[in-house]
């Protein structure tokens, strides 16, 4: 749209300048060039954005996605933003006219098919290449494994502002927090894990964010998600879904330990030690 | 060659003795001139604005540090609660009404609108629905404290007793109907009722994005009149409409964001077409590819009652790819607005009065707003950050962005046909500055908030959680955003005596019709209209030697 080629001189604001103009204009893409070429990398590589990396498999897909997200993002931002700016006061009336007649008006252009045709065609690109990213990764990040697959499920359960946690591998126990004493969540590291979600009373939502995982446990629904915790340590858990006076209490603990140890809390809370 | 008749002199006698105070109060509420109403309107929902600005101040002045300070829990999910509804519902809804009621009917060539008593009893649901939701202060009970979404079954007789609820519920339909027929009013008006020769495609990009916003209007307020009913039902008459066992949590979910995401959208359109209009004024050029705009305006209407299930993705229970395509797409029409809005500056001769600064932070705002929402609309990303500070801060970028910027720019630029008066520009540009550095202070932190895990809705956090920084930046900021208030309520005051404008155009470059009549207009807003022979009439009428294009 605007570089390069002839600009025309316009009354009040001295000759154009093309060649500094298309000078800007490469520098600003050589260097967007360049950005893309050096986070053509992995992802490994580029700036983590806020996430911890590698935490869950949950977490490596969508740190790729939130990775080359934000760069589409930034880039059509910056893109964006330069123009707005650009077009602001490149263009802009050297002096407010208030007497001395009528102003020398620019050229009243309204149309220009081939460039309104291009600001269409272009986004509908970007995002069709969002989609499908966005598409591969939702169906491997909601997958639940078939009957056979070895999983360990823990039953989550929701209640007014307190959570459950029940293992079927320790006998169907159940661990209750309370607002004063936080629930613990038990994961071995490396292993499959099925959260079997569901509510007593009203709409709540378990959200791990170092998981970048997040899922509403609704009454009479059982709601399910897979993950694969990779790193051992300990997490903070959120009800995300307001749920009523203590809604802000309703926070739980995650702590990812080794299988081994995973195995020995959950004899423990079989034998009713835990 | 037609010829037109001259403007004859008897309609300029109009009375020059201002009226009694008392007199002015009983022509105010008995009128039924779509300007007056305008005013009561743009009036009301400032207010609303205030007080919903207030709340949160409060909010934020809570979360400056862990623990609780000054407010308690509930009293806290009380005011996010209002906070919402009031912004929503009671101040941007309606300031939508208003500025359509003052310069839509001006902009078609029409005397009034298709139905002005109804005009008028819009106005009173409006008012008196809104009393009635916030009139929960004033019971035993306090407030609802369910959040402005009132999922079931938190909002049911069981979860959230107490009578304020119920007043909730029903003001909210009560102001429900209101918009209703505000919509129906407009849409009639804008098919009837337009000036010889004002076709579809000459009427100006703020009249078609109010025509469309109507559209949406009837679209989703009768499904959510439906929800609220059917809530009351629930609990008052002991129906089962919204009973988890029978799936009720999810058809509440479903209902409410079917309401939910097109009003979205009915917030942002008009103020889309409100900055449709300054840029062409101030850059001195048509409104770039204004077919095209139009086009992306429908696109984004049929498209925003397709998105609904983006706010469930962390149900479970959706199809994701379809919402999640749907709301990529919508992202295409809203880029053709940025590129159309930066084409109508683009070799023009750009004067950065008020309006115009408004109209550039509007730009600036939204765009990073819109980008947000892109990332969002990836389910895979809404699971990372869903329900926290980066939603929070996303949709402010979108609906402050929008609404506030606009409606501040509106302001700035009919003034004069409200009021007949200017306002201050160097006032003006204080006020812009403080509320941009104030806003962007307020909500830019909050996307890291939200990355680093602070749920939103939550009235403390511990010192452990690593938020305390943040939200304290984010608290200054709030406040030098409500300060921005300041410069402009002074504005106001100051300019209240300033001298009349005496020409129809003050801008100068003005394009609609609204600026072919008097500031403000006569009783039926025409004396005589100028022939129509573009979307720019007065323009042409102002300017002949540029000609049409």
């Amino acid at each position: 749209m605007a570089a390069g080629g002839e600009v025309r001189s316009i009354e009040g604001f001295g000759p154009a300048r093309p060649e500094r103009v298309s000078a800007k204009a490469r520098g600003l893409f050589s260097m967007g060039a360049l950005a893309l070429i050096l986070s053509g990398c992995s992802s490994e590589q580029l700036p983590a954005l806020g996430f911890p990396r590698g935490v869950t498999d949950i977490n490596d897909r969508s740190h790729f996605l939130w990775q080359w997200a934000w760069i589409a993002a930034f880039v059509v931002g910056a893109f964006t933003a330069v123009l707005i700016l650009w077009a602001a006061f490149r263009y802009r009336a050297k002096r407010r006219v208030t007497t001395g007649g009528p102003e020398q008006l620019p050229e009243q252009v309204s149309y220009h098919m081939p460039l309104e045709i291009m600001y269409t065609v272009i986004p509908f690109i970007i995002v069709a290449v969002l989609f499908y990213f966005t598409a591969r990764d939702q169906s491997a990040i909601t997958k639940i494994s078939p009957a056979g697959v070895a999983v360990h499920e823990i039953d989550v359960n929701a209640i007014q502002w307190a959570w459950q946690f029940t293992y079927p591998e320790a006998k169907e126990k159940t661990v209750t927090g309370t607002p004063e004493k936080l629930p613990t969540l038990y994961l071995p590291v490396g292993e499959r894990v099925r959260i079997n979600l569901t509510a007593s009373d009203v709409v709540h939502s378990i959200w791990i964010p170092a998981f970048m995982m997040q899922m509403q446990a609704l009454p009479y629904v059982k709601n399910q998600f897979e993950f694969t915790a990779q790193k051992e340590g300990t997490y903070p858990g959120f009800c995300n879904m307001h749920c009523g006076r203590n809604h802000s209490q309703m926070r739980f603990t995650v702590k990812v330990v080794s299988p081994t140890e995973y195995q020995s809390y959950v004899n423990a809370l079989k034998g009713g030690v835990a | 060659m037609t010829t037109y008749a001259e403007r004859p002199t008897l309609s300029q006698t109009r009375p020059t003795e201002p009226l009694s105070k008392g007199r002015l109060i009983v022509k105010w509420m008995t009128t039924t001139d779509h300007k007056v109403i305008g005013h009561l309107y743009l009036i009301t929902s400032f207010i609303w604005f205030l007080i919903g600005g207030v709340m949160a101040l409060f909010m934020r002045a809570e979360l400056a540090r862990p623990g609780l300070q000054f407010l308690s829990v509930e009293q806290y999910n009380q005011l996010f609660t209002m906070h919402g509804i009031i912004m929503l519902l009671m101040f941007a809804t309606p300031l939508f009404v208003g500025f359509a009621n003052e310069i839509m009917p001006l902009q078609i060539g029409a005397a009034d609108v298709a139905f002005p008593r109804m005009n008028m009893l819009s106005y009173w649901l409006y008012l008196f629905g809104g009393l009635m939701a916030i009139a929960g202060f004033f019971t035993p009970g306090g407030a609802p404290s369910f959040g402005w979404t009132a999922y079931a079954p938190l909002s049911s007789a069981e979860y959230s007793p107490g009578i304020g609820s119920d007043l909730w519920i029903m003001g909210l339909a009560i102001g429900g109907l209101g918009t209703i027929l505000g919509g129906v009013n407009f849409i009639t008006t804008i098919f009837c009722m337009r000036a010889p020769g004002m076709t579809m495609f000459r009427m100006s990009i703020f009249t078609w994005n109010v025509l469309l916003t109507s559209i949406l209007i009837l679209l989703a307020f009768p499904p959510l009149a439906a929800a609220l009913l059917g809530l009351e039902a629930d609990r008052r008459f002991g129906a089962l409409i919204f009973d988890p066992a029978n799936g009720g949590a999810m058809l509440w979910q479903h209902l409410f964001w079917f309401f939910g995401h097109p009003e979205v959208y009915i917030l942002a359109l008009p103020f889309f077409g409100i900055v449709s209009e300054i840029l062409p004024v101030f850059s001195r050029k048509p409104i770039f590819g204004y077919k095209g705009l139009v086009a992306a305006t429908i696109a984004i209407a049929a498209l925003s009652v397709a998105v609904w299930a983006h706010h469930l993705f962390t149900t479970g229970q959706v199809l994701l790819p379809f919402f999640s395509f749907m709301t990529f797409l919508i992202g295409v029409p809203t880029g053709v607005k940025f590129f159309n809005w930066i084409g109508t500056m683009w070799r023009g001769q750009v004067h950065m009065d008020t309006p115009m600064i408004w109209s550039l932070g509007f730009l600036i705002t939204f765009l990073f707003g819109g980008l947000t929402g892109i990332i969002l609309a990836s389910p895979p990303l809404d699971f990372a950050v869903s329900a926290s500070y980066f939603v929070v801060a996303h949709f402010h970028y979108v609906i402050f962005g929008t609404v506030v910027f606009a409606m501040f720019g509106g302001f700035y630029f009919w003034w004069p046909k409200f009021t007949g008066r200017m306002l201050n520009e160097t006032l003006g540009k204080i006020h812009f500055w403080t509320v941009l550095v104030g806003f962007h202070l307020t909500f830019l932190i909050q996307h890291w908030l939200g990355i680093v895990g602070m749920p939103r809705r939550y009235a403390d956090y511990l010192a452990s959680d690593g938020f305390t920084g943040m939200n304290m930046i984010s608290t200054v900021g709030a406040f030098l955003l409500a300060f921005s208030t300041i410069p402009f309520m002074l504005n106001i005051w100051i300019t209240r005596n300033s001298p009349k404008v005496t020409t129809d155009d003050p801008w100068g470059y003005g394009g609609s019709l609204e600026w072919a009549t008097s500031c403000p207009p006569p009783r039926h807003n025409f004396t005589s209209i100028p022939r129509i022979r573009s979307e720019r009439p007065a323009f042409d009428l102002h300017h002949p030697e540029v000609g049409p294009h």
